[in-house]
């Protein structure tokens, strides 16, 4: 009877584990074609302010939505959000504008005004470009918003998004009329309250903005005017109490105006009341507006 | 010992090493994470490198464009902006974006650096 060959199995076994260690440790597969999901947090961020930099631009939203979906944010929109105020935090404002209007736009999805412009040579599609030409629709056609060829096939257990090319070859560009995103409707006014509270600062003119889904608007430039003077801050700065939330001290008996930057009611002779403690002293009360858009 | 139960040995090693080589480079490779920009697949450094030109086309800010440019790696802005635009006309982009791109190259050629 043979014996079994366990001096072979062992060194079989001991060559793998050797293997294993080499490709697993000491000299791992080179990283060469690696994915935007696999980024460092901060070039995620310079990702994602990029995407934001070329939606201002291009207005493309179905195509800035396939290139957040190679970061694998599990929720787009609170990266989109959470970068902005990062970014009000370090003043860099405009590219913190850029962020909140691609979040805005994205909560808005079915962009409910849109300008429409011929873009013959605006329109960004990727792929390659038909040789036939195309008439371009007539303008007593009713608006239609045009998805332009995408990076991306939708996500599906079989195919990881990550595994997705970001240009594929096949798309057939035409002209069309393409849709340039403004922040959406103007944002009403729909409260304004008076705040006797002695607990927060005296005068303090609280603002809170929300969009037409009932969400909080991180990044709202905020505009607040007297007479001999002006001055902006941003929602955002607290997120303790809200994403949509920002605040001023009013100085006693000044008269303020109030609007959000992006197109709002105007709320006018914004003036610090004067409130009473429970024992009668008065103090300086706030004012807490509310915008929305409808 | 007989020499060929040497010989067994020696390749069963050597088999072994090699399917664990196969297994952890190819079956199971090492995952990263927290990558560089210069560490992506060339299409998704196209891309982005498309996404600076359509910004650079509404902002006309060559060093915001550089600055952009540079996360994907030490080279000059209008190399890795070159190397977009190569990649982008060798795998059809549409030809408004290689224009966005022509454009941008042109920029980070004639950007000194200096100023905005």
């Amino acid at each position: 009877m043979r014996r079994f060959p366990w001096d072979i199995l062992l060194t079989l076994l001991a060559g793998i584990g050797l293997g294993l260690a080499y490709a697993w440790t000491i000299s791992p597969w080179r990283v060469l074609d690696s994915d935007p999901v696999a980024l460092r947090a901060d070039f995620k961020d310079q990702f994602r302010s990029a995407i934001a930099a070329s939606f201002q631009a291009t207005g493309n939203l179905p195509r800035s939505q396939a290139r957040l979906s190679l970061l694998g944010d599990s929720d787009t929109d609170a990266a989109l959000n959470s970068q902005a105020q990062r970014m009000i935090a370090r003043g860099e404002f405009t590219q913190a504008d850029q962020l909140a209007a691609l979040a805005m736009a994205l909560e808005n999805e079915n962009v409910p005004s849109a300008v429409t412009t011929n873009t013959s040579e605006g329109a960004v599609a990727v792929g390659p470009e038909s040789s036939e030409t195309v008439p371009a629709p007539p303008e007593e056609l009713p608006f239609e918003l045009t998805q332009t060829p995408e990076i991306l096939e939708p996500p599906t257990d079989e195919t990881p998004i990550v595994e997705t090319p970001p240009v594929v070859v096949n798309p057939t560009p035409r002209p069309t009329w393409t849709p340039v995103p403004t922040f959406g409707a103007p944002f009403s006014l729909i409260a304004q309250d008076t705040v006797c509270d002695t607990t927060i600062p005296e005068g303090l003119l609280q603002v809170l903005v929300f969009n037409a889904n009932r969400r909080q608007v991180t990044g709202a430039k905020i505009i607040v005017s007297w007479e001999n003077g002006e001055d902006q801050f941003f929602t955002g700065l607290k997120p303790e109490i809200g994403n949509g939330y920002a605040d001023f001290v009013m100085s006693p008996s000044v008269t303020y105006t109030l609007r959000v930057a992006a197109g709002s009611d105007i709320a006018e002779g914004l003036i610090a009341p004067t409130c009473q403690t429970p024992s009668g002293e008065p103090f300086l009360g706030g004012i807490k507006l509310t915008f929305q858009q409808p | 010992m007989r020499s060929s139960r040497w010989l067994f040995i020696l390749i069963a090693l050597v088999a072994g090493i090699g399917l664990g080589l196969a297994y952890g480079w190819f079956i199971e490779p090492v995952e990263f994470f927290d990558l560089t920009p210069d560490t992506l697949r060339a299409d998704y450094k196209a891309d982005y490198v498309l996404m600076a030109a359509e910004a650079y086309r509404a902002e006309q800010d060559p060093g915001l464009a550089a600055r952009r440019l540079a996360i994907l790696g030490s080279r000059s802005p209008s190399a890795i902006a070159a190397e977009g635009l190569e990649f982008a006309r060798e795998n059809g982009f549409a030809d408004s974006d290689i224009v966005l791109i022509q454009e941008l190259v042109t920029a980070m050629q004639a950007w000194s650096g200096i100023g905005p």
